[in-house]
């Protein structure tokens, strides 16, 4: 989850203030950007039809992280008893090791992925490479990602910073050959392309989206069906499971389901969505004979029991990114992570335990939007500012600035005489003082009274 | 509740034939099916003479225990399947995997027909998930809304990206 690691800059800048500068200059991902109103508007009014579902999904999340160790035994439990491999790793190095070691104890050369955060979140695809295997993204948007070297822009669209123009780009690269500017062209390339992949894949990896405790059950959400192929035609699976995707039962399915598919993209349901209860079974012509599961932590267990506990009970549906005005205008580049938006500037100082993204929760306008549109009730609005408190931003030249800044007026407000002074000095300068053009660009600085109030009070009970 | 379903599929780009009986069903798959097609057939549809009918059409046959099956199934046309419980609000099919009823017959084809008995046709994805989990659960139940698609290109969608490109539903009247 380093900076860069090996990924394509696509929005330059030292800090996250200067790569937003960047991203508001790019024409061409602003135009892109354009694309993400329709999907705001159509999720958001989808997920108002059935306003009681959001209480009756915040609070199965929080059953669930009131008693997560226990949840995670059961799970564990009932996968084992239908054959599943269980592994659980601490950290993303550990979850590498384990799923390389998986590729490599079974000979395999190629590995088709189903679009996954947690697998980013580990690198997962440069260790497979590293390891000397194939690895190849298969949703159509993260595919194109990964062609272009880049890493997802957001975590429901990774493509949503790219034109169609640039896309055909980077498939025409691939395919070495002219390919036209046509959604319907581009699409068939990619499934033919990809069918390839599919067939000769050993290996099919990807995330879980929801992991029932008392039935042992993997739940995986797609719309293209590559979660199915990954989960179909390879013989081994292996799913990373991020520990907080366990929820109690089954039955709740019934209720987070609709719920994540109508603030992701605002369908009542993704088109598919797939339940797994262990491997192929005797007698069954296709699926995996063996199914591995890996349980990733990544400091999300130490969160448990402090105000940021909340944050775990995210089901990662992109609703906050959405509505955000600060993502709305820069998309996930800027965030140089791999979570990017609200919940991205809340969990990845979290999840590296306060050594990347510290100035992320600094560029927030702090209006709550994300707070308003979270499904499950997660107060990101509030968390992003208590990090700003708890988790010390690395010391930029304006941060400096304003710390002198406010040092200096709690001191002289602190006593009569500066505090006479300095307003004295406000009024003769008319509002005018220098170094605060930053803040007076785009909003304006009240101008003092000719007298003050102390003045006038003064005077008129001499 | 089943105009509140075939409402939804067909709102997913789904073509929905029926409610029929038995012998307008079989009549609507064959006509469906091209000449000389291969076509994958899963055992649980419940259809009866279905596969003669095929045969009859000119269709050729690649049943889930075809020793060839594996190897076959991305050269079949058509993919025909039943299910095992359907949803009308939102709107979804749920196919179970097991013996001679494979989880591929609905994915690689590019075209998948199946059939859907009114009578398990339930009201909501709650009430369907509370009976599921409450039963044996097969390797993989796969919910199904439409054919395949995509919103990558600059959000729009597109269809037939992976799995189906057209997907037809026939709801086959109590019995």
């Amino acid at each position: 989850m380093s900076a860069h690691d090996g990924h394509a800059i696509t929005t330059p800048g030292a800090d996250f203030r200067e790569r937003t500068a960047s991203a508001v200059a790019d024409p061409v991902l602003q135009q892109a950007l354009h694309n993400l109103d329709r999907r705001f508007r159509t999720a958001s009014e989808a997920a108002a039809a059935h306003p009681g579902r959001k209480e009756r999904a915040a609070a199965i999340r929080r059953e669930t992280l009131r008693d997560l160790d226990g949840w995670l035994d059961r799970l564990e439990a009932a996968l084992t008893a239908r054959g599943v491999h269980v592994y659980r790793a601490a950290t993303p190095a550990e979850a590498r090791r384990t799923i390389v070691d998986l590729a490599r104890a079974r000979g395999a050369r190629t590995v088709v992925k189903s679009k996954s955060m947690a697998t980013e979140e580990i690198d997962l695809g440069n260790a497979l490479v590293d390891a000397g295997l194939t690895s190849i993204e298969t949703d159509l948007g993260e595919y194109i990602v990964q062609l272009a070297g880049e890493r997802p822009s957001h975590m429901i669209t990774p493509a949503i910073h790219k034109t169609l123009a640039q896309i055909r780009d980077v498939l025409a690269a691939e395919a070495n050959r002219e390919l036209p500017v046509d959604r319907e062209a581009l699409t068939e390339w990619a499934h033919q392309r990809l069918r390839g992949e599919f067939l000769r894949a050993d290996i099919g990896v990807t995330g879980v989206n929801f992991a029932a405790a008392d039935t042992g059950t993997l739940v995986l959400v797609t719309n293209e069906g590559n979660g199915r192929f990954c989960t179909t035609w390879p013989r081994t699976h292996i799913a990373l499971m991020p520990v907080e995707k366990v929820i109690p039962r089954l039955a709740d399915t019934g209720v987070l389901l609709p719920l994540l598919t109508t603030h992701a993209t605002g369908q009542s349901l993704s088109n598919y969505v797939t339940m797994l209860s262990g491997p192929r079974r005797e007698g069954e012509a296709d699926g995996p004979d063996e199914l591995h599961v890996v349980f990733l932590d990544n400091r999300r267990r130490t969160l448990l029991g402090t105000k940021y506990e909340e944050m775990l009970a995210c089901i990662r549906c992109g609703a906050c990114l959405n509505v955000c005005p600060v993502y709305r205008n820069v998309s996930g580049h800027a965030y140089d992570a791999v979570y990017s938006g609200p919940m991205g500037k809340v969990l990845t100082p979290l999840l590296s335990g306060g050594a990347e993204g510290t100035d992320l929760p600094y560029g927030s306008s702090l209006c709550h939007a994300c707070s308003d549109a979270c499904p499950v009730r997660i107060p990101l609005g509030d968390m992003i500012l208590s990090l700003r408190a708890d988790v010390p931003a690395p010391q930029s030249a304006p941060r400096r600035r304003r710390r002198v800044f406010w040092t200096v007026w709690s001191r002289a407000w602190a006593t009569p005489s500066g505090y006479r002074a300095t307003t004295a000095i406000g009024r003769i300068s008319r509002g005018k003082v220098p170094g605060l053009r930053a803040w007076t660009a785009t909003r304006d600085l009240p101008r003092p009274a000719r007298r003050s109030f102390r003045d006038r009070w003064a005077e008129e009970h001499r | 509740m089943i105009d509140v379903l075939v409402a939804g599929l067909r709102a997913n780009s789904c073509a929905v034939t029926g409610p029929v009986g038995v012998d307008e069903a079989r009549a609507a798959i064959v006509e469906h099916v091209a000449p000389g097609a291969l076509v994958a057939c899963n055992d649980d549809v419940p259809i009866p003479d279905l596969t003669d009918a095929l045969r009859d059409r000119g269709a050729e046959l690649l049943p889930p225990d075809d020793p060839a099956w594996f190897a076959r199934l991305p050269d079949a046309a058509f993919g025909i399947t039943g299910s095992r419980l359907a949803v009308a609000d939102p709107a979804a099919i749920a196919l179970a995997a097991a013996p001679g009823s494979p989880r591929g017959t609905s994915l690689l084809p590019p075209s998948h027909l199946c059939i859907v008995r009114v009578d398990d046709v339930m009201a909501t994805l709650e009430d369907a998930m509370t009976m599921i989990a409450a039963r044996e659960l097969p390797s993989a139940l796969t919910w199904i809304g439409g054919p395949s698609r995509t919103g990558d290109l600059e959000m729009v969608t597109t269809l037939g990206v992976h799995g189906p490109r057209a997907v037809e539903v026939i709801l086959l009247d109590g019995l």
